[in-house]
């Protein structure tokens, strides 16, 4: 049995563990699992509907009959794959030892004060993984190392426009511009321009909202996973209008 | 060729965890990563030679790294997403994906020549039939292992100790 307080305090746990999952860019089944198996570590059963930008759920005592129901906003996060892990092993932990729900919130605050991985250090990663993208597409080394300075200048610029909250579409067009008109320096030189040029914007594309969007719709959850596959076909749409403006400018030196 | 085999799956795997790095993975995940990505885009660079089209090598090189993904993620405790995503990004065909846009463009400039506006309408066509596939072929190709091994894909994140089979 428990109390109204106790089940409200409960809902509100639970309504926070559920809009950080989803705002990480994790699917949809995955968080109604989670949050489920964290409510039945606490002794309730949970109810959970998702939506692209807001959680509906239900905690239920079945001893007593008693519901509480909450709704809650999903945050717009960045994307965290740390979150995905670390947090689908809380709700594992919290299940398979009963956790009481204050060692439960104590690990969770833990969990999501821990760093990103430093900014600068994504940057180097991030141009030497658009480079190799162009070394798979057959770009000779000095393509390359155009693609490398392009992708660091494009990210940079993304990294410093999201800190300032620009919005992302703004940030996509401008981004996916100026790598590609950075490495349309390339049709200057003999080299394998074209390559260089496809590959200096491949670096903005979402992957997670793709692939998501597929899981989701596949699971059943299928207007949730449409809604993903058409945030990214939007941001996928901004990186071609950046590359179009590009091509646009520079597109006799290709023909 | 085995160097050309060799090469290719270290360039995947540096593209792998560059990409993977924008979405912050644990640090403890990255290995995998690399060592998915370069076994799906070898895999796929060699189907490939052996004449197999671009969209079932993308499949087969997509399982992979599903199958992978379950395999491996138990023992890291890491969900089957976070570790293939990274892995899939490398086989994204950006070279077909540039051409679409770029025949896009040139499509508009030629509307009034019905010869060339032709041409360039079949260039969208067929460049971007082919991004379509083979990116819904990666994203189908690595999740069918979680509908497929249901039970085992959802408790990958849990302590061992406590699953009975």
């Amino acid at each position: 049995m428990k109390t109204a307080a106790e089940l409200k305090e409960i809902a509100q746990f639970i309504a926070e563990y559920a809009t950080r999952l989803m705002g990480s860019g994790v699917h949809t089944s995955r968080v109604v699992r989670n949050s489920k198996r964290l409510g039945e570590a606490l002794g309730v059963r949970v109810i959970v509907s998702a939506f692209q930008k807001v959680v509906t759920f239900s905690v239920c005592d079945d001893d007593s009959g008693e519901v509480y129901s909450e709704v809650a906003d999903i945050p717009p996060l960045p994307i965290s794959f740390e979150l995905n892990a670390e947090l689908s092993a809380l709700s594992w932990e919290a299940y398979d030892r009963q956790m009481p729900l204050p060692e439960i919130r104590a690990r969770y605050a833990e969990i999501v004060a821990r760093p990103r991985l430093d900014p600068i250090f994504t940057l180097i990663l991030v141009g030497l993984a658009n480079a190799s993208f162009c070394r798979l597409f057959g770009g000779d080394w000095f393509a390359v190392s155009i693609v490398f300075t392009a992708t660091l200048l494009g990210f940079f610029l993304r990294q410093r426009m999201q800190a300032r909250g620009f919005n992302h579409y703004v940030i996509f067009i401008a981004s996916s511009f100026a790598a590609s008109m950075y490495a349309s320096v390339a049709l200057m030189f003999d080299t394998t321009s074209e390559v260089a040029l496809a590959t200096s914007v491949l670096y903005l594309i979402p992957g997670v909202p793709l692939i998501n969007g597929v899981i989701d719709i596949v699971e059943g959850h299928v207007l949730n996973g449409i809604a993903r596959l058409t945030s990214a076909l939007m941001l996928i749409i901004c990186i071609a209008i950046g590359l179009s403006c590009t091509l646009m400018i520079v597109k006799n030196g290709l023909l | 060729m085995l160097f050309e085999i060799l090469s290719d799956g270290f360039f995947a795997a540096v593209a792998a965890i560059g990409f993977g790095a924008i979405s912050d993975p644990p640090m403890r995940a990255f290995p995998v990563i690399a060592l998915l990505a370069a076994a799906g885009h070898a895999l796929r660079f060699v189907l490939m030679h052996n004449g197999m089209d671009i969209a079932t090598a993308s499949l087969c090189a997509s399982v992979v790294i599903g199958v992978g993904s379950l395999l491996l993620g138990g023992r890291i405790r890491c969900p089957m997403t976070v570790l293939f995503i990274p892995a899939l990004l490398p086989m994204i065909p950006g070279m077909y994906a540039y051409k679409t846009v770029f025949a896009m463009i040139m499509f508009m400039q030629h509307l009034g020549d019905s010869a060339a506006s032709t041409l360039y309408m079949e260039e969208i066509l067929r460049n971007g039939f082919v991004t379509f596939c083979v990116i819904f072929m990666l994203a189908a190709g690595a999740a069918a292992p979680i509908f497929l091994f249901n039970k085992r894909a959802h408790s990958l994140t849990r302590n061992k100790k406590y699953i009975s089979e």
